[in-house]
Order: structure tokens, then sequence, then C-alpha cells
């Protein structure tokens, strides 16, 4: 009966109850929709950093991250290769060779990090030749030649590998993206002029379009413009075992991107044989082992027996080599707690003023209760029970939506590349994919409760402060 | 047999620095199946005297003994118990609860007492029936008159069987028509059940109506009469 008359109370007012079931469903969903957005760019950035970049576990010589020697090469490359294969949790492994050089192309050059890959063995095991930009090459496919490289769109640019061109294709492309004919005609007297930079081509149409045009279609505009001639070749200079300059030149086999401006500004991936060669390094010798765990959870339980295995190396997993996002990704719970906080403090407050005014307007009929013998842990559970109908049933709508939204948006991802750029630069990704784990949601759901009964807590005892002649007098 | 006895009961409020006696040294016994009216002007002290015998207020000093309860014996909490056992209380202004309906609020105290369910309706029919309402059973407070209000209100202070019922004003938001059909009820129940009434009252039609009339004046029993007239 208690809680058949507390639930038909939560209606009595129905515009009031609904306006706070409302403003709980919108905090819930707010919160966490933008929670599992933060959450999502942290996984992603995670997932990149640890399938394009860095692995979990990198193994090399102690002073190698420092000196990048050339000769500071991993002592008994078999031995410690065995050793972590060996080793539990462990399911690949690979051997890189790396040296510090210059690429160059007539038009510009730059420093970078050149890393000799087995280039069949890492498409096994990293996902970076899944970030190439179609029409620019293949990857290292089996008729790559060995003088080829993979290199990032942002040394690319620098490089000025990738022009910004607008092609009679190109503005067929801009039609069919629904680029108004008025805006193309405005773009006709760019046709076929090159520019070698993202920034002239931005001047060039900037002096043409309005301001309301170029918010609207320039992203557009700069993307048919991308161009890049395929078997394009860069100079890639080094010392080698002697320390002697050298260096060959290499077709590009692809341009890849990522989420991480200076990772794809400074690495190109070579065949292993060709570097090799042109160093002097000999087979068998590598600068560093990456290893592949079976999961991400294990990494910090791995770590240490690997550096306890390998004594006289330096085994840093990607949580120390990006400190940063190490530091992030274990914020994140913390993250999650703050905004939790934030959801049922707005819930606890929105309830409490609520349930407030429903116990001042009730008086007399919470007088009548008592005097006809409704007693004082009946009275409590009846303002407990609208409070937690309240709370739950807002709570509860919040969290469909949330799981609806986050399902949807999941799936075809929240497209923030009008601020990509700053995003980019930290190694964010512009799409986002937003996701929360389900125990979030169980927790969550727990909590808004426990808030519904705390926050029932003041009002239940104003309603029990009630002397019944007083409030049966009472209007 | 006395339901109630009320011994040299005093009931004083302290307004400010002015010092009220509401019950002065009040001293009156109710039989079962009495059916009796307290009148007096406004301010007499007939609210605080129902008050003081339903348990819902203590008395500064003197005692009640309601079916061998001395109530200023009884802990606040024991005094809820006891309302709910043995007072059934009717209010002025109906004090019905508006979310439930005509046959949930004549069954509330019986769901408090955890009466079966069975039982429970076969009383709330019977008293809706009782009372004129078996076709209103599940007709909200706000679709009811005052009038079938107040008799919804009567059939739930009858419901748990209580010693009496206490009636403050339950005729004063009535027209003549609907107070005279709700005193008609009462008479019968009073006959039938041999339920005790007590009611406060300005009405006459109640006066009239009473077998016992007691007079209250500044707090003090002035008259005690009994009346010829039978239900």
């Amino acid at each position: 009966m208690i809680t058949s008359i507390a639930w038909k109370n939560v209606w009595r007012n129905r515009t009031r109850s609904l306006t706070v079931i409302a403003a709980v469903t919108v905090g819930v969903f707010a919160s966490v929709f933008a929670l599992a957005a933060i959450n999502s760019s942290v996984v992603q950035r995670i997932d990149s950093a640890v399938n394009e970049e860095l692995s979990h576990i990198q193994v090399n010589t102690k002073d190698f991250r420092s000196s990048n020697d050339i000769l500071s090469l991993i002592p008994e490359p078999e031995k410690v290769a065995g050793i972590l294969r060996n080793t539990p949790g462990v399911t690949d492994v690979t051997g890189r060779i790396i040296v510090r050089g210059m690429a160059s192309t007539p038009a510009g050059s730059a420093g970078m990090e050149i890393t000799g890959i087995d280039t069949a063995r890492e498409k096994e095991m990293f996902t970076l030749y899944r970030k190439l930009i179609p029409g620019t090459g293949s990857y290292f496919g089996a008729d790559t030649r060995l003088n080829s490289a993979y290199i990032g769109e942002k040394l690319a640019r620098e490089l000025y590998i990738i022009r910004f061109i607008l092609t009679p294709e190109s503005f067929s492309g801009l039609e069919a993206k629904g680029v108004p004919a008025a805006v193309i005609e405005k773009l006709k007297p760019l046709e076929s002029v090159r520019f070698t930079t993202e920034k002239k081509l931005t001047e060039a149409y900037g002096g043409l379009l309005t301001p309301k045009e170029i918010k609207k279609y320039g992203l557009s505009i700069r993307e048919a413009a991308w161009s890049y001639r395929e078997g394009s070749r860069i100079i890639l200079s080094f010392l080698d075992v002697n320390g002697n300059q050298t260096g060959a030149a290499f077709r590009i086999s692809g341009i890849f991107r990522t989420n991480n401006d200076l990772f794809e500004a400074t690495s190109v991936f070579v065949p292993m044989e060709e570097l090799r060669r042109l160093t002097g390094l000999e087979d068998g010798v590598y600068h560093r082992f990456i290893a592949r765990l079976e999961e991400n959870d294990i990494t910090d339980r791995v770590t240490p027996v690997l550096k306890e295995a390998l004594p006289g190396l330096e085994v840093m997993n990607w949580k120390e080599i990006q400190v940063d996002l190490a530091m992030i990704a274990d914020y994140i719970n913390q993250i999650y707690a703050i905004f939790m906080v934030l959801i049922l403090a707005a819930l606890a407050f929105g309830i409490v003023n609520t349930m407030l005014m429903a116990v001042l307007e009730r008086t007399r009929e919470l007088g009548m209760l008592s005097a006809v013998g409704m007693n004082r842990r009946r009275v409590f559970l009846m303002i407990m029970l609208e409070s937690v109908f309240l709370s739950v049933v807002g709570g509860f709508a919040g969290m469909v939506v949330s799981g609806i939204v986050i399902g949807i948006t999941g799936r075809t991802g929240i497209n923030l590349v009008k601020y990509s750029e700053g995003m980019e630069a930290l190694g964010y990704s512009a799409h986002l994919y937003p996701t929360i784990g389900t125990d979030f949601f169980i927790i969550l759901t727990v909590l808004i409760v426990l808030t519904g009964i705390l926050s029932a807590v003041y009002p239940a005892r104003k309603a029990l402060q009630l002397n019944p002649v007083e409030a049966l007098r009472g209007e | 047999m006395n339901v109630v006895e009320i011994n040299e009961v005093y009931k004083t409020y302290h307004d400010t620095e002015v010092e009220v006696k509401a019950v002065n040294g009040v001293t009156l016994s109710f039989r079962k199946g009495d059916f009796a009216v307290i009148v007096g002007p406004s301010g007499s002290g007939k609210t605080t005297l129902l008050n003081l015998i339903g348990g819902l207020d203590q008395p500064t000093a003197g005692e009640i003994l309601v079916a061998g309860h001395r109530l200023s014996e009884l802990k606040p909490s024991e005094l809820i118990d006891f309302r709910m056992e043995h007072v059934g209380f009717v209010f002025q202004s109906y004090n019905l609860i508006p979310v439930l309906t005509a046959a949930e609020n004549v069954g509330f105290i019986m769901s408090l007492q955890k009466w079966p369910k069975e039982k429970r309706m076969a009383r709330t029919g019977e008293l809706l029936e009782a009372v004129g309402l078996a076709d209103r059973h599940n007709s909200r407070p706000s679709q009811l008159s005052g009038g079938q209000q107040q008799r919804v209100a009567v059939a739930r202070a009858l419901a748990p069987r209580p010693e009496f019922i206490l009636a403050d004003e339950p005729t004063a938001n009535l027209d003549s028509k609907s107070a005279e059909t709700l005193l008609d009820i009462m008479e019968k129940l009073n006959r039938e059940e041999e339920m005790t009434f007590i009611f406060s009252t300005h009405d006459v039609r109640v006066m009239k109506r009473a077998r016992r009339v007691i007079t209250l004046e500044d707090g003090k029993v002035v008259s005690d009469e009994r009346t010829n007239h039978t239900a």
C-alpha cells in the first residue's frame, strides 16, 4: 500500500514530476554522453598508440633511446627474442632497425626517424597499413620495390609531396558533395593552379568566397584539392655503421594518415633489408624488439616480468614511453568519479527541492496520516520511495537515451573535423566513437538509487517533525 | 461500560507571554454507544479536548483512560499505534488521500493494520454500501461531492472497528441535505454497530440528533445533558 501511494504521489503533480524527471534525464544523458565521448577519445588514442605507433612493449639497449647510436644494438638478439616469445602473455615479437636521418625533396627537407621493418610481419602485428590514404600507394605489397618508403601525411606536406590543385574532377566532386554551382563558379579562377601548401590554397579561395561559404565549404574544397602524384620520390640520408653519410632515393609506397601529427611528421618506414644494405648493419641484428601482448590490460603485469628477465636492456611499455597518455588513461577513473559526483549532485539537488515542496504542500495530509495511525517509519518510507521513484525514472530514462545515442554515435562517429588541427596535434582523433562500459551503467544505476534515498532524508525528516495537531490545522 | 474516562484534565498553551488554558479541569466519561456532542463557542476548547481524547495531544495535567490505556504513559510511537487501533477520526475537511479511490481510502487503515486482502475488501464493500456509496468504489476524492467525501471519511474511520469515532465539525463544510444524510448514516451506524460517536460542533442539526450534549466554556464543562432523543 505504501509503495502504491508513493508511486501515485509522484504523479500527483504531473507537470512538476515530469519537469524533474526531464531535468534528471537530460542531466544524466549529457553527463554520460560527455563521459562516453571523453572515454572514446582516450580509448581511441590508446588504441592508436598501441596498434599503430608503439606496440605494448619495446626492448632496446639502455642508451639507445637517448643516443640513437647506430651501433647500440641488442646483444644476443636471438636469445632476447626467445625470452620475449616465451613470456606468458606475449603473442608476437618483431625486430626493427632504427636510424636518425633526413628526408628531402627538391622542395623541402625534414629530420626524422627511419625505421627498417619486416614489412610482412608488421602487417600482421600492427594496423598502420590500414591508415593508408587511398590512391597514394599500396603499403608494402608483394610487388613493392625494396627502396620504398611508407611516410606520414604531415611529412608529405612538409616535403611538398602533397599539393593542392582544383582540377575539373575536383569540381565534379564538389558538385556531388552538394556545393552550390554559384560557389563552384567563384572557384573557377583557381582551376589547375598548383598550391604547395593548404594555407596558400585557403588564402586563395578566401579572397573569392564569403566567410559563410568558407565556413560551410572550406573543408570540402581542401579535400577536393588534395593532390598526390603516385610514385613520388624522397631522398633519405643518414649515417652508416662507419659514421659515413649515406642515403638513397626512395619511392613512396604509401602515405598514412593517423591522428597523431608528430608521429606522421617524424616517422618513415622502409623495408629492413634495404636499410641494412645502406647502413651496413648485418643480418640478425636489431636496435629494438617490439612485443605485442594478448590484451592491453596485462601490460602492467608482463612488463616487470620482462624487466627481470632482461636486466641488461631497457624494457618499456607504452605507458612508460608516452607518460602523458598513461596519465590520462590512469586518470580516466578519476574523471569518471568527478562526472558521477556532478551527475549525482545535480540529481540530489533536484530531488531534495522537489520532495521538500511535496512535503510542505502536503502538511495537512501528512498530519492526517499520522493521526489515523501511519507511524514514522511508514511516513519516512513513503517519502523515501517517492524520491527513489523520481530518481530512478529520471535516471533510467537518462541512461536509456544515453545508451541509444551512444549506440548510434558509436557506429556513425562524431565529426569534430573543425577542431581537428588542435586535437590531432595532441594525437587525438577528430572522429569520436563514443563508448562506455556496461559496468559504468550498473554503478551509475546503483548510485542513482542511493542518491534518491539520501536526497529523501532531509524532506522525510521534515515530514517526521510535523506535529499532527498543528499539521491538521495548517492550510 | 465506559470507553473513555477523563479525570481533571488540563491543557495549557503558552502563547508568548500569555498562558491560555484551553482545557481547564475537565472530568467526563463516555459510554459505549454514546452519540455525544461537545458544543461551545469558538476557543472554548472543543477541538483541544477532542485531540486529547484521540491521543493527538497530551494533557498538561490529569489523566485520560481509553480502553484501559492511560494515554499519558504512552510514548509518541505507541500513541500512533493506539490511534490506529482504537480511534476513528473524521475531520472537518474530510482529509481523504487524493491519489486513492474511495475504496482504497476506506481500506487504508485496515491495510496499515495488515488485514488480509479479502477481509479488507469485504469490509470496504460493506461500509461503502452502508454510507450509500456502493457505486463509487473507484471514484477519486476529486470526483466526489463534499458530502460524499465525508461519508467516505466516516467509512474509513469505522473500517478497523475502533472503540469510538471522534468527529471534529464533520458537517461544517456540508450543505443541509448532505449534512442530514451524513447524520442519518452516523445514527444508523451508532445504532447498528453500537459505535460510539463524539462530535465537536457548532451545528444545531448535529445537536438536535445527539443523545448527550456537553457544553464547554473557557475550557470548562458548564453543562452535560442527556436528551430524550433516540436514534
